[in-house]
């Protein structure tokens, strides 16, 4: 007889194990309580760990996989945090300064402001990591996710669970110095997605690219706070529900892109949903609300808006019949409904958000919308190849924009693993040294106690 | 006092916790004599149940308890002198404690120069007029407590239950680590007893418990996150388990320790202490060293799942895990620090909670490991670690539904 571990380890049981705790995790994610958010994650790296077990490359996958516990950890810190100071929850605090919250510590007060800032630094710890928007797992959107069946849009589903986190526990907001921190590392993730969504080839690499992208500009809108939670998620569900309902059609034989008007319903409707969500962002972290530090974040939202914009009108080719014989499709197919769905919900999202009283000045307005409007623009101009020549002549600088974005990120990558692998080496070091102290012998011990013994004494002696 | 203590203590927490961890330790016994029962095991036997008996009930024991306790442990681990991993135990076990045991004896004495009295209570009473010189009890003081604090295992004391869990059989190891700890206790709150009426030596002991406690959860948290032996992964959490009581004796009343502080704080403590570290020793047993590499999991995990989830329960609720006794400890100390005012042991506290739970986590998925590709092996484990695994389990999951 096969015990529970062994039958859920053979044939059918890890896709459905790991489907089940996924779905689980998921559904967990979105509820208003940390230790649920925090079980949620939890079951989500536990299901990608129970898929990664009972593949082929098992040791590959499961080490590959293995960072989706920190960000869980960091969650459980904050639940902790939050269990140990209950008041935590009740008090609602104006914005104050981690910095302050130090000074206070070192004078003997400012306890609960302290563990807030932890409390708040972990749940962004946890959001950011799963966006890729930390150093350490930067790259893992251009790699497949473990299970085989749906390697190819697994990945997609962690951006947008550290969006729900980061939607879901907005308390953090609130810290200054983590509110700002958050917003120029996804600023930075925002850059770096749609470069490497422009830089890959594969229309399906790069949508996965473009739902870190979603992700990062809806994040930006939550640390905004320019507009509604509700309003907010919205702009979410449309921007990057479209992309990763166009990555899962890819895999159904390319359903999406799968008539002429299926593509251009498809191109207007996510191509709307994106300028639905970078208009509000790019006001919410603009001069007006953001201060000095909206010089180095608005231009980068700006670039993120215009490139995304342009890869997704542009990109997106109608797939061309290879059929000889044509099976008869409905008039409206589910793809049909969720692209009607995905153009209506932008603009009604939008329509939220003023009724909550986003009431942007028609200047910062402007200046939100040029950016995703010139991108689409561009990607329509480039693919309809108007004015004649202009494109054709631009072919060169194409290639080698693309080659550009490619080594940027490299860039980018190799240095920040460099410096993560000397931090590294420096703390092995460290720990290394300390290690050869000690032996280990019965008599060290000894030795030590007796140490501190005398040290015990003559240190009042001092005094 | 004694027999008032033993009550009181018995109303806190009923004995069935070191009952089944006692049951569980013959258990392991029997296996290792592989279902022979001769006159020496049954001396072994023997000598478990006043262990078991002094993780129940140590403070009503006193000092008398405390000797027995050393010196059971010592004599049976000595026992079996072939045995190298033991016999390095007993001797590091024997110089740490036997200096500890004899420096704190150095500071009561000290202290009774200094004081002119052996009783605690008039020590700290003549210590109040102020007619000594600070620097005396200051210096006695500590070192009288020393002995508390390397029972307890709290870093930088913490190698020796690790010691412990590696080195020791696995049917002696947990019952003796929390009969020591106990002990520990047991010393402190004798050392401590009636401080209230001397609020300078309250206050230095409350901060030196305090700094120690902190000590404990970061030295400890960090040596726990760099350990691949699950044995000595269990060790160290056992350590930090006396961390946490070392932090509650710091912040009962301020460091006021005594009869009826200890008889509020630690029956809870010993009842889920002794219990979670015999599932988790006997399941460490069973358990491979951590790899760079994910492995196959090991045949308790392949033949009879249940049970290795039954001693992962146990070893979670060592660690905290939410959803199991244990998370009820570490909550319950991390509420006495909030309210203490030091949040340098708050952070240390949290840092070794997280350190905790991550340990607790690799250690399932080493557990479970890869999914194998083979048959799995024909031996199974025997049924009595497996049933000890069960009975410990079954007790902490009794104990979380009568602590809710």
């Amino acid at each position: 007889m096969r015990s529970p571990v062994e039958w859920l380890s053979r044939g059918s049981g890890p896709r459905r194990t790991g489907i089940a705790l996924c779905t689980a995790g998921v559904a967990l994610l979105w509820a208003p309580s940390l230790l649920a958010a925090a079980l949620g994650l939890e079951l989500v790296a536990a299901a990608f760990w129970w898929w990664g077990r009972a593949a082929e490359d098992a040791p590959q996958q499961v080490t590959r996989w293995s960072w989706m516990r920190r960000p869980a950890t960091a969650l459980w810190l904050a639940f902790a945090i939050h269990a140990a100071f209950p008041m935590l929850a009740q008090a609602h605090h104006s914005v104050f300064s981690a910095r302050g919250a130090l000074l206070e510590l070192a004078r003997g007060a400012g306890t609960l402001d302290l563990f807030r800032t932890i409390a708040a630094a972990a749940v962004v710890w946890a959001g950011l990591e799963l966006l890729a928007a930390l150093p350490l797992t930067r790259a893992f959107s251009d790699l497949p996710g473990p299970f085989l069946g749906v390697r190819i849009w697994l990945p997609a589903l962690l951006p947008a669970a550290g969006f729900a986190v980061l939607w879901r526990h907005d308390e953090w907001t609130q810290v200054a110095a983590v509110r700002q921190t958050a917003i120029v590392l996804l600023m930075i993730t925002a850059v770096l997605a749609a470069l490497r969504a422009y830089a890959r080839r594969a229309w399906t690499a790069s949508l996965r690219w473009l739902v870190v992208t979603d992700c990062a500009l809806a994040a930006l809108l939550v640390a905004g706070g320019a507009v509604t939670p509700t309003a907010t998620l919205l702009l979410w569900l449309a921007a990057c529900g479209a992309h990763v309902f166009l990555l899962a059609g890819e895999l159904r034989g390319s359903a999406p892109r799968r008539g002429a008007q299926i593509t251009r319903l498809w191109r207007a409707a996510s191509g709307v949903a994106l300028a639905s969500l970078a208009w509000p962002t790019a006001i919410a972290n603009g001069p007006g609300h953001l201060g000095r530090l909206s010089g180095v974040v608005w231009p980068g939202i700006a670039f993120t808006s215009g490139l995304a914009e342009w890869i997704t009108v542009g990109r997106m080719v109608h797939a061309e019949e290879r059929r000889k014989v044509m099976r008869a499709d409905p008039a409206l197919t589910l793809t049909h409904v969720a692209a009607l769905l995905v153009l209506v919900l932008g603009p009604f999202a939008l329509l939220v958000a003023w009724w909550g009283g986003f009431e942007p000045h028609w200047r910062e307005s402007l200046a939100g919308l040029l950016p995703a409007v010139v991108g689409a623009w561009a990607g329509i101009a480039a693919r309809q190849s108007r004015p004649r020549g202009v494109w054709g002549r631009l072919e060169g600088v194409g290639v080698a924009s693309r080659g550009l974005a490619r080594r940027v990120f490299a860039l980018v990558v190799y240095i920040e693993r460099r410096v993560l692998a000397a931090l590294d080496g420096l703390t092995g070091w460290i720990a290394g040294a300390m290690h050869d102290l000690h032996t280990g012998d019965a008599q060290e011990y000894l030795m030590f106690l007796v140490g501190l013994a005398v040290l015990a004494v003559v240190l009042p002696l001092l005094r | 006092m004694t027999g008032e203590l033993a009550k009181r203590w018995l109303e806190t927490a009923p004995p069935a916790a070191p009952v089944v961890a006692l049951a569980a330790g013959v258990l392991m016994l029997s296996l290792e004599r592989r279902g022979r029962f001769d006159a020496s095991a049954l001396g072994a036997a023997a000598v478990l149940v006043p262990l078991a008996a002094a993780g129940a009930l140590a403070p009503a024991a006193g000092s008398t308890g405390l000797l027995l306790v050393l010196g059971l442990v010592m004599a049976l681990l000595a026992r079996d002198r072939d045995n190298l991993l033991q016999s390095e135990c007993t001797i590091k076990l024997l110089w740490v404690l036997g200096a500890a045991l004899a420096l704190s004896w150095a500071g009561v004495m000290l202290l009774s120069l200094a004081t002119g009295t052996p009783v605690v209570i008039e020590q700290w009473a003549v210590l109040n007029l102020g007619l000594d010189p600070d620097f005396l009890w200051r210096t006695a003081l500590p070192i009288s407590l020393l002995l508390g604090v390397v029972l307890l295992g709290g870093a930088p004391f913490h190698f020796w239950a690790a010691d412990l869990l590696q080195g020791a059989p696995a049917w002696l190891a947990p019952l003796a680590v929390v009969a020591l700890q106990v002990s520990g206790a047991e010393w402190l709150a004798a050392r401590l007893s009636g401080i209230e009426s001397f609020h300078a030596g309250a206050r230095a002991v409350a901060d030196l418990l305090a700094i120690a406690a902190t000590l404990a959860f970061a030295v400890g948290g960090l040596t726990l996150l760099v350990q691949r032996r699950p044995e000595r992964r269990v060790g160290t959490l056992a350590s930090l388990n006396g961390g946490l009581l070392l932090a509650r004796l710091a912040f009962a009343r301020e460091g006021l320790g005594g009869a009826g502080v200890i008889a509020g704080i630690v029956p809870r403590w010993s009842s889920h202490l002794v219990l979670a570290l015999s599932g988790a020793a006997i399941l460490a047993r069973f358990l491979p060293v951590a790899d760079a590499r994910p492995d196959t999991p090991p045949v308790l995990f392949r033949r009879h799942a249940v049970a290795g989830i039954a001693g992962l329960y146990a070893l979670f609720s060592l660690a905290g895990v939410p959803g199991t006794p244990g998370a009820g400890v570490w909550l319950d100390t991390a509420h006495a620090a909030t309210r203490s005012g030091r949040p340098w042991v708050m952070l240390a506290l949290t840092f070794a909670w997280i350190a905790s739970l991550s340990v607790a986590m690799r250690q399932l998925r080493e557990a479970v490991g890869i999914a194998p590709r083979v048959a799995p092996p024909p031996e199974p484990v025997p049924w009595q670690a497996r049933v000890a695994l069960g009975a410990c389990a079954a007790g902490l999951v009794a104990q979380l539904k009568l602590w809710k």
